[in-house]
């Protein structure tokens, strides 16, 4: 199964100026996965600023996370930096893909503070799947859920 | 009761990963606190009370069982805080504690006289007279041997021993033997047998450089990948060093433990359970992991004599290895 | 004036041809130290002396008037491993250092007070406390132990505590001969290669630094773990001795460094520099301050060991 994003939508968003990316990824979570995940401990994340750093398209994310959500923040230095293609950033959302086995195959790659990069992915893992498709709009969340299953059952897991 | 044969022992970082394994079909899970009472001490990873009592409630609802590795070793200020965990896990309803310290076995024999000990693997007992100590004086049950052993020699072990033997059947292989390595401790400051981790996050640094993937602990350069190469975990036995002018992987290379093809041999001389290594790695990996493992006892158990490993099983192995290689490390005399 | 802090040489972890090893020891009977740790606690394969070998010089040090102590492997795996313990166990004459639990447990079932060696992983007053009842009448803390936790550790009564002072530090085993595959040998066939590195093989990193020592099976530290310049910190510390780790060299001068400078007779603030030059690699201490093994932090003015200390 393909989930390569369309090549126009890709230079289009990596053109766009890195806050307003920032802003509408950070609108978008808190929309969706942050109703799962606001309980979790984020004591220690607080004032720590996260970049995402999508290697295909070119698109670089800053973020912080504050108690009402993820807070974009203007490009700079950050704390943490994830990088990986879109595709991988997907499947690893979608927990088809194991974050070691791609950093073992050099698609993952984790610079800066690693204990704070590894501390965010433990706590992620933490979540169940179905409750981070809960938080999904209706229609959205099955959507989702079917991208998902699909993969699975095409044992690209 | 009949003596376990092959149990397939399954990793869980987290409620997801311990439900991944369950489901997939594991006999028994095992899983940690969240702090330095167990050997993978990672931040973020493990469980807390609920998540405990939840993992328990789904795993036993099965039938399954779920183990607590309490595998570090308590020290004079903090023996109350292994206490308390080892408390926990009786009132948790665990089926059996992975207990590494002669000093907390004694305790929890006091204590919970009706828990099942285990001995971890950083108990780093090697042969019968040191796993019969264990069972003599604390009643342990089950031994883990260290990844140390040929299969004969295990075989030996098995047959001086009431003690149940486990041994690691995949995952992230240790060179040296558990509990006896100070390695990380000697570059940062932290050991696997006080911190309960090898190469804790908070030493570790990844760095892209123009001469390739940096990977750095405590500063010490453990190794530097070109584009192409596959990577290793962050600890110093898989690093690449020099020794009298040659630069090479001096301790071990980037690779996993896979024991597929020995099934039929473990199970011909009575290997109680096979452990798999990786609680922190994703539930996708534990998912992944226990699925091939499940199949291939099932086949080794219907059939020893025909059993062969199917190349999609390794395939599926390797792909998620560190390195996306395997050895059959020392249980196959000449890797040592 | 001397100190009751007692010296002892620890097992040689090195394989040197048997002329070496036995004009070592006729050395070492000269030297200040009250304890000689003897045997092969590392690999199985070396052979330049035999088991009849190290009970010979056992004697001739005992005769010398040194406390002799035969220390058992390490790590062991087969039959013939459990034969070789078992024969140094039931010896009949000479105390034995477990260094790992299989032998404690022969140790303790024969009746025998026994030295409960460094990798036994003794890091708590439990665990110190079942080894007393089985017997241990000395412990040596692993050797990553920190003074602070040291401090912290109610030790039973009558139990002498003896800390790793000097050498490359003993830091992992393995089934692995790490020198045999340098040649590129299996360990069954190794042509017994580690005798031609009498302190090790140097692993250096990738930029230069002297980081490890291989030592066939087990890996070392590269720098050399010393006290010398700490001695005044022993004090409230209930060390009774101070293990010294043998080297191919000046390992003579080393004893007789410790020495003055527990005596006093060699001021606290000269002991590094007279050290200095038989160190075979930069000296660490780290583990002692409960940071990374290899750090080293020399005191501006190291403490000078106070009145109490001495006997």
């Amino acid at each position: 199964m393909k989930l390569t994003p369309p090549a126009a939508l890709a230079k289009l968003l990596a053109r766009l100026p890195a806050y307003p990316a920032s802003l509408a990824f950070a609108t978008a979570f808190n929309l969706t996965v942050w109703k799962s995940l606001q309980d979790l401990d984020w004591e220690a994340l607080q004032e720590r600023r996260f970049c995402v750093h999508v290697r295909d398209t070119g698109i670089k994310l800053w973020f912080s996370v504050a108690t009402s959500g993820l807070k974009a923040e203007k490009a700079g230095q950050a704390d943490v930096t994830f990088t990986a293609t879109l595709m991988d950033f997907t499947r690893l959302a979608l927990r088809l893909e194991d974050p070691d086995t791609l950093f073992f195959n050099r698609r993952l790659l984790i610079e800066g503070d690693t204990d704070l990069g590894l501390r965010v992915k433990n706590m992620l893992d933490g979540v169940e799947f179905e409750t981070l498709l809960a938080s999904f709009p209706g229609v959205l969340g099955r959507l989702v859920n079917r991208v998902r299953e699909r993969a699975l059952r095409e044992g690209m897991a | 009761m009949p003596k376990p044969l092959l149990e397939l022992i399954c990793p869980a970082g987290s409620l997801p990963a311990l439900k991944a394994a369950v489901d997939h079909g594991a006999d028994s899970v095992y899983l940690g606190l969240k702090d330095n009472t167990n050997a993978r001490n990672f931040s973020g990873l493990n469980f807390d009370a609920k998540a405990l009592a939840e993992g328990v409630r789904y795993a036993h609802a099965k039938n399954r069982k779920v183990l607590m590795a309490l595998n570090t070793y308590p020290q004079p200020t903090t023996l109350k805080r292994w206490q308390q965990a080892v408390d926990t896990a009786a009132t948790a309803g665990l089926d059996a504690i992975i207990l590494a310290d002669p000093g907390l076995m004694a305790y929890a024999m006091k204590t919970h006289p009706h828990l099942r000990l285990h001995l971890s693997v950083q108990g780093s007992a090697t042969n019968y007279e040191a796993i019969n100590f264990y069972h003599e004086h604390f009643g342990i049950q089950r031994a883990v041997v260290p990844r140390v052993l040929s299969l004969p020699q295990v075989e030996n072990v098995v047959q001086h021993t009431p003690v149940e033997i486990e041994l690691f059947g995949f995952g992230g292989l240790c060179v040296m033997v558990e509990g006896r390595c100070l390695l990380s401790s000697y570059a940062c400051g932290d050991s696997p047998n006080t911190f309960g981790a090898c190469s804790p996050g908070h030493a570790v640094r990844w760095q892209q450089t123009p001469t390739g993937m940096e990977t750095r602990l405590n500063g010490v350069l453990i190794d530097r990948y070109a584009d192409h190469e596959k990577a290793g975990y962050p600890t110093l036995c898989k690093g690449r060093f020099e020794v009298q002018g040659e630069t090479y992987y001096a301790l071990e290379e980037p690779t996993s433990l896979n024991t597929l093809e020995m099934l039929p041999e473990m199970h011909r001389i009575g290997i109680a359970a096979i452990k798999i290594e990786g609680r922190q790695r994703s539930p996708a990996y534990v998912a992944q992991v226990t699925q091939v493992w499940r199949a291939a006892i099932d086949a080794v158990k219907r059939n020893p004599a025909t059993f062969k490993p199917q190349p999609a099983w390794l395939t599926q192995l390797d792909k998620v290895s560190e390195g996306s290689m395997h050895t059959l490390g020392a249980y196959y005399r000449p890797w040592k | 004036m001397t100190s009751p802090i007692k010296l002892a040489l620890g097992p040689l972890l090195y394989y040197w041809p048997r002329d070496t090893v036995l004009s070592f020891y006729e050395q070492a009977a000269s030297w200040a130290v009250d304890t000689v740790y003897l045997g092969e606690t590392v690999c199985s394969r070396r052979h330049e002396l035999r088991h009849e070998d190290w009970l010979a010089l056992a004697e001739t040090l005992a005769a010398a008037g040194k406390e002799v102590v035969l220390s058992t492997q390490t790590l062991i795996e087969s039959e013939s491993d459990l034969k070789a313990l078992r024969k140094i166990v039931d010896n009949g004459r000479f105390r034995v250092e477990a260094n790992e639990f299989g032998a404690a447990n022969l140790l303790s079932k024969a009746g025998l007070a026994f030295v409960a060696g460094p990798a036994l992983n003794v890091y708590n007053p439990d665990t110190l406390a079942l080894l007393a009842n089985l017997g241990a009448m000395r412990w040596v803390p692993p050797v990553e132990m920190p003074r602070a936790m040291l401090t912290a550790m109610p030790i039973p009564a009558g139990m002498e505590t003896e800390v790793f002072a000097f050498g490359r530090l003993p830091l992992a085993f393995s089934a692995r001969c790490f020198t045999a595959r340098h040649y590129n040998l299996q360990k069954d066939a190794c042509e017994f290669r580690c005798i031609d590195h009498p302190d090790g093989l140097t692993l250096n990193t990738r930029e230069g630094e002297g980081f490890l020592t291989i030592n066939g099976i087990q890996t070392q530290s590269g720098k050399v773990h010393s006290l010398a310049h700490r001695l005044g910190e022993l004090v409230g510390t209930q060390v009774t001795a101070l293990r010294l780790s043998p080297q191919s060299q000046h390992m003579g001068d080393v004893v007789a460094t410790y020495r003055e400078a527990l005596d006093g007779t060699l001021p606290a603030n000269k002991v590094a520099t007279q050290l200095q030059p038989f160190l075979p690699a930069p000296a660490c201490d780290g583990y002692w301050l409960g940071k990374a093994g290899l750090d080293l932090e020399l005191p501006l003015t190291p403490t000078p060991l106070p009145q109490g200390a001495r006997g």
